[in-house]
């Protein structure tokens, strides 16, 4: 059952949002607004609660429409949502991504190639290369921090996962093996890769 | 202006970064190809930071320019600037007075097509850069050459502009090292040959060596490749063969002790 609880905190209206789609979000709080347009006009709002992270960012986007239609004032503009997207197709690619070239895919991304400085990957899931990962790999890109970076030689000057981001030491390591980068906490760690 | 092959190459000379030698590269390349009598071209499109009329040393035989053959102020065969050493070789001088987006990769394309009638090399200078001079650059052209320096940040750019070349699908690109120093090599104080090609990872052209002629050379108007001692000059001749096809091995980077110095002189191979 869709709920939305609406406090007040320090001069603001907080609505908490509790498990629910997004029209009756929408509807309960038009209903709300409706029968009481005194008390929402001009009031400063903020966005909570677990409801918010089932929503997209354009269904959160639409209930601030709502708000705004209604003469508020939305104070949170980044909203704490996720968006959890289911991942979609994995991507192969079968070169080389230089310089400046950048990659995403919404899924795993899987590359038989290098990835050199500077060039970028994104996926959704994991980022394998197999080569050498001298560039910018962001696996996990709508925050799933489940997901890994692998690389035959992982040498990257920065490495993303989820939200995390961890830089290279800036040491040069000559004897390359496979290895393999997967958040702990809110570390990233690379270990070894040993099947 | 007699054609030696039924086919024109044009090889544009590109690098990304600026000042890592491709004006150089291309007045020497194409005074090295017009020696050995092929008819060659030169087509500065760099336009508004023209250099390659001084580097030949013909800047005061520029009459019409690029721009205005694009426009049809006047014919192709007007602005072609006749070489003082060698009747074989031809240059079309940039527009220094105007800029990059006063010609479209159409122009360039109809030029290119007029030229590579009379021609068998058509050399483009790229302006340093990946904006519209780029772009006019590749747009007519069937090789590549990407010049690059052993320092990163020429590496990155050459990177970058080998990804643009692959993205228009160009099948010949060929890497040319430039101002390498075989001292600090040796002592790890620069990227190696081999650190480069495994970054890079396409074909090597040629490597010619840091020298200080060089400059000498640039000043004075008069391509380092006619220059016969210097080591300069060796590389640019042994790119030369091989764009001509002939298999030349890399020459061997020794920087002059006394002792080889000697041993040269006094007439023994070393």
């Amino acid at each position: 059952m869709a709920k939305i609880d609406i406090k007040g905190v320090n001069k603001s209206l907080v609505f908490v949002f509790s498990n629910g789609s997004v029209e009756e979000y929408a509807a309960l709080l038009k209903n709300r607004f409706e029968n009481n347009q005194q008390l929402f006009k001009g009031s400063p709002v903020i966005f909570q609660g677990t409801g918010l992270e089932q929503l997209s960012h354009d269904d959160v986007a639409a209930l601030q429409r709502l708000c705004l239609d209604y003469g508020m004032i939305m104070h949170n503009v980044h909203t704490p949502v996720r968006e959890l997207k289911t991942a979609g197709e994995d991507l192969f690619i079968y070169r080389t991504l230089r310089s400046g070239q950048n990659l995403h895919s919404e899924g795993s991304m899987i590359i038989w190639g290098d990835v050199h400085e500077s060039a970028e990957v994104t996926a959704a899931k994991d980022v394998i290369v197999l080569g050498k990962l001298e560039g910018i790999a962001h696996a996990g890109c709508y925050g799933d921090v489940s997901s890994t970076i692998f690389a035959l030689d992982l040498s990257p000057k920065q490495l993303r996962i989820g939200d995390k981001i961890s830089r290279a030491s800036g040491e040069y390591i000559k004897n390359p093996v496979p290895c393999i980068a997967y958040t702990e906490g809110a570390n990233i760690c690379i270990k070894e890769y040993r099947p | 202006m007699e054609k030696k092959t039924p086919d024109s190459h044009v090889i544009v000379v590109t690098s990304g970064k600026g000042g890592v030698g491709k004006t150089t590269a291309v007045a020497n390349l194409a005074t090295g190809l017009a020696k050995l009598g092929y008819s060659v071209v030169v087509m500065d499109l760099d336009i508004g930071l023209k250099k390659l009329d001084l580097i030949l040393g013909l800047e005061n035989r520029v009459i019409y320019d690029i721009v205005q053959v694009a426009d049809g102020e006047c014919t192709l065969k007007q602005a072609l600037v006749k070489d003082k050493r060698f009747p074989a070789l031809y240059m079309l001088p940039a527009a220094q007075t105007r800029n990059k987006d006063d010609i479209t990769t159409e122009q360039v394309k109809t030029i290119c097509e007029e030229l590579k009638q009379d021609f068998d090399f058509i050399f483009v200078d790229c302006p340093a850069g990946i904006e519209q001079g780029f772009r006019n650059s590749i747009a007519a052209a069937n090789k590549a050459i990407v010049v690059t320096n052993p320092e990163v940040s020429a590496v990155r750019d050459a990177d970058r502009i080998i990804g643009m070349l692959e993205s228009c699908d160009f099948k010949d690109i060929k890497l040319l090292i430039n101002r390498l120093r075989p001292e600090m090599v040796r002592s790890g104080d620069m990227l190696s040959i081999e650190d480069l090609m495994e970054h890079l990872c396409i074909d090597l052209l040629g490597v010619v060596p840091e020298d200080r002629n060089v400059v000498i050379s640039t000043n004075r108007g008069e391509p380092i490749i006619l220059d016969e001692h210097s080591s300069a000059s060796k590389a640019f001749n042994n790119i030369v063969q091989r764009l001509l096809g002939n298999d030349v091995e890399l020459m061997t980077l020794e920087e002059d002790s006394f002792w080889r110095k000697l041993k040269r002189n006094l007439g023994f191979k070393n």
